[in-house]
């Protein structure tokens, strides 16, 4: 075992495959930048150009590419509220009100550096957690994660205001996020839903769109009325100490970052839940954190932790993801459903030959994420100044530009102006939402979770009618849930309690 | 803004009321979901809208985890320049419509900058010059995106 560990590194260092790994990782960081262009999209694209690899080579390509692409997608959502992938969203509702605070670079250094730690226990998982995990994965039939999603919803609860009106409006958005992930052909008998005689519409709505129109609209349109740079008129923080602040912090809530890290790997392991829901429910796991109403009130504001955690859960679903897509050749998600097509290019069956034949090469991918990570992370902190430094540009010479970003990105969904308009409407609704004080992340988790429990909702039933509803990991789950719902209820409890004890 | 706030909520009323009133006439299966998500919504909205009216005010403790917008600038001012930023946005979608991407990014940026910023002709023709060629070299070049031509040059066969 320790040998192939050892080949593993080998493998990655050859200076084919290392060159390759770098070519990759430069294209990576330019597509976590880009809003849109995702990195499973890029993935695709450069499938193409693995047949003349060796596998250790292609995959040193591409995991090099994707995984860094995760990492600095979070670097436009900081900079500009523009998320430069649709699992970096969660990092706009805290990192950008702390680069309107003067505070880009650290929320910058925190973001890597999370990022960082991230994939560095993504990788660890993946190294360790091969042989572990098939019972797992081999006992999670569709009611166990219909469960899971429904936790994933249920966090909720932690992503809403804490008074009773603030948890109607969080439970409404969410809801209406989940209605919205009804438009389209229904998956089971292909009939339309509010597809309003619109062909677009007929596959539903796409995430980059909605999400860029989210997260990005409403922050330009705020840039536009202050009239002033993102960071406002607030003396420039000394940028490289606010860099290595975010890198303190990251070290300050180090189990935060571990507790989200796990978070990642378990959403990224069970295949279809995707790292657009592990981010929220990390976001909602920091939230968690805080101590008491007033600290949870910053979260939204600026809070470093809301930044950490779905850094982290971000780039360590990487590693969880290769979990099953290695180990028994079960994608989990469609970046890794497109490596599978690279395995399968590279004539390598996926399963148990990957852990006896193929040990070495499946570790040599444990390398590839954590070495093209490290690379990235320490280039990108002596760069991290300098991009911090646009945030104090004239809001008039930087708005065009993220106009730029926000319809060019949205535009490579589906190649259609409807994309654009699918943009305008939902930044409107967005900037409507900010106005009137309704969440926008609970509306997002329902969007991005609604067509995964509609699936596995109907499975279940037609599988197994109401008796799933007994399968012993299906109670777990649901106890589970309970805990997830109770909490912030038990938190606020606690809180009062303690304050009335003071009083 | 309790006017606003009443006006959103009626206005997302209606699109679940929709939804409900279009799903009635569905399969039980394709209507099955959309339901059990739209009724406890509508009954949500609804709860929320009478509180609206009722005048119950919102505290500020335990608010909704989001930004909040600025609030330096005069109202009117705000409104102003919000109707402004919409106006370019929908004249963004509008360019891209009618001459496609390639001609609207230039043009777009070149206008913004000359009479929104109000920056000097040098600065706005050098920056819509370096934006139109990183745009060119990253999306055409290297990404090979392929963007719809403008209504104007099909209508003009070109």
């Amino acid at each position: 075992m320790f040998d192939a560990f050892i080949e593993g590194l080998i493998l990655v260092l050859q200076w084919k495959a290392f060159s390759l790994m770098l070519v990759g990782m430069l294209l990576g960081f330019c597509v976590g930048l880009l809003p849109g262009i995702g990195g499973a999209a890029t993935l695709a694209l450069m499938i193409p150009f693995i047949f003349k690899m060796s596998p250790a080579e292609a995959f040193a390509f591409l995991l090099g590419m994707h995984s860094v692409a995760a990492t600095t997608g979070d670097i436009t959502s900081v900079l500009f509220g523009v998320p430069g992938e649709a699992i970096s969203a969660a990092t706009v509702v805290d990192g950008y009100p702390m680069a309107k605070k003067g505070e880009a670079g650290r929320a910058l250094g925190a973001a890597l550096m999370s990022s960082l730690l991230g994939a560095l226990i993504g990788a660890i998982a993946l190294a360790l957690a091969v042989p572990i995990v098939r019972p797992l994965v081999l006992t999670f039939g569709s009611p166990e994660l219909f469960m899971l999603s429904l936790i994933g919803i249920s966090c909720i609860t932690s992503l809403s205001g804490t008074t009773t009106r603030g948890q109607i409006k969080g439970f409404a958005m969410g809801l209406f996020g989940l209605l919205i992930s009804t438009i389209g052909q229904e998956r089971q008998s292909g009939s339309l839903r509010f597809d309003l005689g619109m062909m677009y519409l007929w596959d539903g709505l796409d995430f980059v769109p909605v999400l860029v129109g989210i997260f990005a609209i409403p922050e330009i349109i705020d840039l536009a009325v202050r009239g002033t740079s993102i960071a406002g008129d607030r003396p420039p923080e000394h940028l490289s100490s606010g860099v290595m602040e975010g890198v303190k912090d990251t070290f300050r809530h180090f189990w935060l970052v571990f507790r989200c890290s796990i978070v990642g790997v378990f959403v990224g392991i069970m295949p279809g839940a995707g790292g657009g829901v592990a981010q929220w429910m990390a976001y909602a796991h920091a939230v968690q954190s805080a101590k008491d109403s007033k600290e949870r009130g910053g979260f939204g504001k600026g809070d470093i932790r809301g930044v950490l955690g779905p850094g982290a859960a971000n780039n360590s679903k990487e590693g969880g993801e290769l979990i099953p897509t290695v180990a028994f050749g079960v994608p989990g998600s469609g970046a890794m459903a497109i490596l599978l097509s690279g395995f399968l290019i590279m004539g390598i069956m996926p399963g148990p030959e990957m852990l006896t034949k193929h040990l070495a090469l499946t570790f040599s991918m444990v390398w590839t994420l954590a070495i093209a990570n490290v690379i990235t992370v320490i280039l990108s902190l002596a760069i991290l100044d300098q991009l911090a430094k646009l945030t104090y540009v004239r809001g008039g010479l930087i708005i065009p530009f993220i106009l730029l970003l926000v319809f060019v990105g949205s535009y490579t969904a589906n190649g259609q102006l409807a994309d654009l308009i699918v943009t305008l409407i939902f930044g409107a609704l967005s900037y409507c939402m900010v106005l009137f004080g309704w969440p926008r992340p609970p509306f997002v988790l329902g969007f991005v979770l609604g067509k995964v429990i509609e699936t596995y909702l109907f499975i279940s039933m037609t599988r197994y009618g109401f008796s799933w509803l007994t399968h012993p990991i299906v109670v777990v789950l649901m106890m589970l849930m309970a805990v997830v719902i109770a909490y912030p209820y038990v938190q606020q409890r606690r809180q009062r309690s303690r304050e009335r004890a003071h009083a | 803004m309790r006017k606003g706030s009443l006006f959103f909520c009626a206005f997302l009323m209606a699109i679940v009321a929709y939804a409900i009133f279009a799903a009635t006439a569905w399969s039980f299966k394709t209507k099955l979901f959309p339901l059990s998500v739209s009724i406890p919504l509508l009954v949500l909205l609804a709860v929320q809208l009478l509180l609206l009216i009722l005048g119950k005010e919102e505290t500020n403790e335990g608010a909704t985890m989001d930004i909040d917008f600025s609030v330096d600038v005069p109202p009117e001012v705000a409104r102003r320049r919000v109707f402004g930023i919409f106006g370019w946005i929908v004249g963004f979608i509008a360019l891209v419509y009618l001459l496609g991407f390639p001609l609207t990014v230039p043009l777009f940026m070149f206008l913004y900058l000359k009479f929104q910023s109000e920056v000097g002709w040098f600065t706005a023709i050098a920056i819509t010059i370096v934006t139109w060629g990183c745009f060119y070299l990253l999306f055409q070049s290297l990404v090979h995106i392929q963007f719809e031509a403008g209504a104007i040059q099909t209508w003009l066969g070109i």
